[in-house]
């Protein structure tokens, strides 16, 4: 696209590019590290993602404070006016995907010692790697301003709901078979969750570039998985 | 939802919402020249009933010499013209048969400069009823109170009506001009630049007063200022080198422009 004839203006809109890149990035790394730390047992990582989010936070509160002085600084119009809104909404849903990773780390941690059967764990490392891939294709589809890709992260979140939805199915027959599983599995749970919730901020984030790219929205139903059982997962 | 009904829902049609549209100003396949330089290439647009169209575009584009078109200012000039139709409710004004003082009746136009006469406050809206109309002195006084109290000016000046018009701020100034315009009972009221004058203050008031002129007039208004177009109006139509762009609903224009020429001026890329 054309340079503004204030040079400023695209400095501007160029650092609030790089902060969301930051973010991706970390929340990437945080997500990806809280599941290793989760299904190998391994607390100093669990640790190191809990206090990574700080970082995530404090670039949350730049690219706001950025973007809103950006705003009453240049009254920016269209594409520059959704440029911000985007950026704003994004770093909020990849400050959300950064607590996500952060409960999960912490529940890894209390967990510990106490997983008694980590084959219960490789349905949510399926779900982890199902996650992680949709939100590095949602933050390649905002660098590369992607509309495709993003419509396509969009259609896949109802995968994540599916296999969210069979991890409940596992954990539920473990807890039944055993009183003493009942707390790690329950622990899963909420981390089965969370990553279905990261899926859900990854969607949003996919909506978001969709309104940036092309300046209308996605529909406001979008697929789903089963609706069932998800539901159900929902309220435990 | 199946894949097909959703892609459907995500590539949904965007058409405007439909309403009652009643058009007073048809501009069809205007051009305009002054002497042998074409200055309008083939406008045609329309102007909604009690909306207000803005008119926006890099200086020189064309835009005044559209709205100078309106009420047939150009034919003070020699050597300008117009070629096309402009229809004032289905009455093309390029009709060189056209009665210009009652057509200026019908269409009025404030300036980028206010221009109030150099007489009293009381004269500078009476004057032109007078041309007219033949009043009573009470009627006239009527409707000179009522001329300033629709430009929001009749509690800052009712107790000075005889002191000069020169002798007020230039804000009050242009709502003097808009009070002038509107004694007159127009359909149209053009403003070229209105506000560009104006301190920020002043320029909020004719904003507000241009929000509740729309109710009884249709109004054009040429604008710089892109954040006032979208303010103010409902329709805006972007100009360039003497073609209409652009023209759609202001939401639109300002939010999703469908033309790089329009997205690259209104987001300060240009040239």
């Amino acid at each position: 696209m054309t340079d503004h004839t204030v040079a400023r203006f695209d400095q501007e809109l160029g650092t609030l590019g790089r902060y969301i890149a930051e973010m991706g990035g970390i929340a990437e790394k945080m997500f990806s590290d809280a599941m290793d730390a989760l299904i190998s047992a391994d607390m100093d990582i669990a640790r190191t993602v809990v206090e990574t989010d700080t970082r995530l936070d404090a670039l949350q509160r730049q690219v706001e404070e950025l973007a809103i002085l950006t705003i009453a600084r240049r009254q920016p119009m269209a594409v520059d006016l959704r440029e911000i809104v985007a950026a704003i909404r994004i770093s909020a849903d990849l400050e959300r995907v950064g607590d996500l990773a952060k409960n999960i780390a912490k529940r890894t941690l209390k967990i510990g010692p106490e997983m008694r059967i980590p084959r219960a764990a490789v349905g949510l490392k399926n779900m982890g790697d199902l996650a992680l891939l949709q939100l590095k294709n949602v933050l390649d589809a905002y660098a590369g301003r992607d509309l495709e890709k993003a419509k396509d992260v969009w259609m896949r979140d109802a995968q994540l709901d599916a296999l969210e939805d069979s991890v409940f199915r596992d954990l539920l027959t473990f807890m039944m078979e055993d009183p003493r599983n009942i707390t790690f599995c329950t622990h899963l749970l909420f981390c089965s969750k969370n990553i279905e919730r990261a899926g859900d901020h990854t969607t949003n984030v996919a909506e978001t570039v969709h309104y940036l790219v092309s300046g209308t929205n996605l529909p406001v139903e979008r697929p789903k998985g089963s609706l069932g059982m998800t539901n159900l997962a929902g309220k435990a | 939802m199946t894949d097909l009904q959703v892609m459907t829902a995500v590539n949904g049609d965007r058409a405007a919402p439909s309403r009652d549209r009643h058009v007073t100003l048809e501009v069809r396949d205007l051009d305009f020249f002054y002497g042998e330089a074409k200055a309008l290439k083939n406008i045609s647009l329309d102007l909604e009933r009690h909306s207000v169209t803005a008119f926006i575009g890099p200086s020189g584009c064309g835009k005044s010499t559209l709205l100078r078109i309106f009420n047939r200012m150009y034919d003070l000039y020699p050597g300008q013209r117009a070629e096309g139709q402009v229809l004032l409710e289905g009455e093309n004004i390029l009709d060189p048969k056209l009665d210009l003082n009652l057509l200026r009746a019908r269409v009025g136009m404030v300036f980028q400069k206010p221009t109030p006469f150099p007489m009293t406050i009381y004269e500078n809206i009476a004057f032109g009823i007078k041309l007219y109309e033949n009043l009573s002195k009470s009627e006239l006084d009527g409707r000179v109170e009522h001329a300033l109290r629709g430009a929001a000016l009749w509690n800052e000046v009712k107790d000075k009506l005889n002191a000069s018009g020169l002798s007020l701020s230039g804000g009050q100034q242009q709502r003097l001009c808009i009070a002038r315009t509107v004694a007159i009972q127009p359909e149209v009221i053009l403003f070229d630049e209105p506000c560009s004058a104006l301190d920020p203050i002043s320029t909020a008031k004719i904003e507000e007063l241009i929000d509740e002129l729309k109710a009884k007039y249709t109004i054009a208004i040429v604008t710089h200022n892109m954040q006032q177009a979208a303010r103010v109006s409902e329709y805006t139509a972007f100009m360039y080198l003497g073609e209409l762009v652009e023209f759609g609903e202001t939401t639109r224009i300002f939010t999703t422009p469908e033309k790089r020429q329009t997205q690259d001026y209104i987001t300060g890329r240009f040239g």
